[in-house]
């Protein structure tokens, strides 16, 4: 748009050359791996829809056990695009998550963490928390069968931690029990706490792959490769991958919108073959393995140990890669990348299908 | 006519088509969100059909209050044993308003609007009369509908 | 850009304009007879209008994204074209307009 009346008045009191250079100084390269570089920002995108379709819901939602599970019927039965509403933010916690855990194997397995960016691959772990807790947080907000059964499974099963399970169990569910009192913590968790944190810790993570500027795997760092500016070339690029996002998220949620199922009921037994979302079924089926004692102590601690040891050391592994950092190539860490993503995947999988 | 020298750049073409386009896509989704924030409102009834025995034992020079829509309206008995049916809404700020009976006025607390037995506003802002019901009984029914509108009952 | 003859525009609109009652019809005609579910909630319109006026929308919004890929697509072959010329550097000592 050429309107230099704009332009001057803009110049006169920022300088608007200045941001622009900074803005076109920010290169990114060309290599055989650069699709994973879009992974970030598609999950930043559906975020963000997540927000606004989120706003828009809680127009509506009464967040009270009595009145929850009504007034999301009456949300996709008599509002305008109700439905599809609900349907848009429910796919898109699926394919944001989905996503998410795509950008978490790629960065893992490109190496992406090393050093210098070990602070983007701690924020970006810590909101990889944030974001199972937002799925679960809002999955409880239905306040329908298998909604509560997942939730009390789930704030169960961190009551396992020795020491600390019995605080952390009251502390999510409020109360002995999944309750009322749940629920009301839950909403304050879905949209007033989980959002901020949120906030904060994508704008610094944003921050920081600005200031580090994009990885190249270690492989193909000796090379000279072409770098393309990111304004506003990988602007755009970035944009149209974008807009596919924003048509598969909308053709998912026409074609397929969730089912409601039947009010909760605390003291009725759980429905028959309850799952919880996909995302937790591997912690699921690992907690399977164990079995009820070993060695005379509680199975169950042992197996929230030790899962917690793995997501530690996973969560280190950019201190622990002391190869990577040295910028030399690293095979043992590669095979330790590729092992989790395999586990993962394997029990996702033994999960859904059991 | 072949012209020797474009009219506009390929910028300006460019720029424009993709604003355009982004404009109108953006209108589109708008529209929509839109849709979904304004909730399904009611409109205001053109009569409400009562219980003719709830209002029988009125004492005179007092008021009962009916559901109108989603505002309130009075069913006034005068001291002469008269009745008037009004919105019991003022038409200043919309609060609502109260009867005082010792006075035989309306009066509303929020700026202090005074209005008469029939309705009309005599002292503080309100600049308009308080609207006036037509009343009808239809055996078990009381019926009290808007001045003008005729009454259709649906078949029960 | 090759031009669209005026007139060929106008005979393609209007059998547009023809063809989208015809499938609007056909869409209902083909729905299914309602199934006995127990109270199911209706997570998706029921009437087959409102069904078919969803339909229509989503490929709306697909036509309107591949427009804008295209329309994004012809914008960066241009700054590909200005950048690989070399002229896409903005003069650095030009003065502020008064």
């Amino acid at each position: 748009m050429n309107c230099p009346k704009l332009k001057s008045w803009l110049e006169e009191r920022y300088d608007w050359e200045g941001m622009k250079r900074f803005a076109k100084r920010k290169l990114v390269p060309e290599h055989r791996y650069d699709l994973w570089y879009y992974t970030g920002g598609i999950t930043l995108f559906l975020f963000i829809l997540q927000f606004l379709t989120g706003m828009l819901l809680a127009f509506y939602y009464v967040p009270h056990i009595d009145f929850a599970h009504k007034s999301i019927i009456e949300i996709v039965t008599k509002q305008n695009l109700g439905w599809f509403f609900r349907s848009f933010h429910h796919w898109g916690s699926e394919l944001c998550i989905a996503f998410l855990f795509i950008h978490l194997f790629g960065t893992l397995l490109l190496k992406s963490y090393r050093k210098p960016r070990e602070f983007l691959w701690a924020t970006g772990f810590i909101l990889l928390g944030v974001s199972i807790f937002f799925g679960l947080s809002g999955y409880l907000l239905l306040w329908d069968e298998r909604a509560l059964a997942a939730v009390r499974v789930a704030t169960g099963g961190a009551g396992n931690f020795p020491f600390i399970g019995g605080f952390i169990k009251a502390f999510l569910r409020g109360s002995i029990d999944v309750t009322g009192d749940t629920l009301t913590r839950f909403y304050a968790f879905h949209v007033a706490i989980l959002p901020i944190i949120t906030l904060l810790l994508v704008g610094l993570h944003l921050l920081l792959m600005q200031y580090h500027g994009m990885s190249v795997p270690l492989s193909l760092e000796k090379e000279k490769r072409r770098e393309i500016p990111f304004f506003p070339n990988f602007f755009y690029k970035d944009l149209m991958v974008w807009l596919v996002v924003l048509g598969v998220l909308a053709t998912l949620a026409v074609l397929l919108p969730p089912e409601i199922g039947a009010k909760a009921d605390p003291l009725a037994p759980p429905p028959e073959n309850v799952k919880p979302e996909w995302y937790f079924l591997f912690l699921l089926e690992t907690l399977k393995l164990f079995p009820g004692a070993i060695l005379g102590l509680n199975g169950e601690t042992i197996a929230i140990l030790m899962v917690s040891c793995a997501i530690l050391f996973f969560f280190l592994i950019p201190f622990f890669d002391q190869r990577s950092a040295r910028g030399e190539k690293s095979p043992l860490f590669t095979w330790i990348g590729v092992i989790y993503l395999l586990y993962f995947l394997t029990m996702t999988v033994v999960g859904y299908l059991s | 006519m072949k012209l020797k020298y474009s009219l506009i750049t390929r910028r300006t073409f460019l720029n424009t088509l993709f604003g355009g386009w982004l404009f109108a896509f953006f209108a589109g989704t708008f529209s929509a969100l839109m849709k979904f924030a304004f909730p399904t409102l009611g409109k205001e009834p053109d009569f409400v059909v009562l219980n003719r025995k709830d209002f029988t034992d009125l004492a005179n020079n007092s008021v009962k209050r009916f559901p109108w829509g989603g505002v309130v309206g009075l069913y006034f008995k005068k001291a002469d044993g008269s009745v008037l049916a009004l919105k019991g809404v003022c038409t200043h700020m919309e609060c609502n308003v109260a009867y005082k009976p010792e006075e035989r006025r309306f009066y509303c607390p929020c700026h202090q609007g005074w209005y008469d037995e029939n309705g009309k506003n005599i002292s503080g802002p309100p600049p308009k009369p308080l609207e006036v019901f037509t009343i009808m009984e239809e055996g078990e029914k009381l019926i009290i509908a808007k001045k003008g509108v005729k009454v259709e009952l649906p078949k029960a | 850009m090759r031009r669209i003859g005026v007139v060929k525009g106008l005979k393609r609109f209007s059998l547009f304009r023809f063809a989208q009652p015809m499938v609007m019809a056909l869409f209902v005609m083909i729905q299914p007879a309602p199934s006995p579910a127990a109270d199911r909630i209706a997570v998706f319109p029921t009437t087959p209008f409102d069904a078919y006026i969803i339909y229509e929308s989503l490929a709306v919004l697909w036509l309107a994204i591949i427009g804008l890929i295209v329309i994004i697509r012809m914008k960066l072959r241009e700054i590909e074209r200005i950048q690989e010329m070399g002229i896409d550097k903005e003069d650095k000592d030009a003065p502020l307009l008064q």
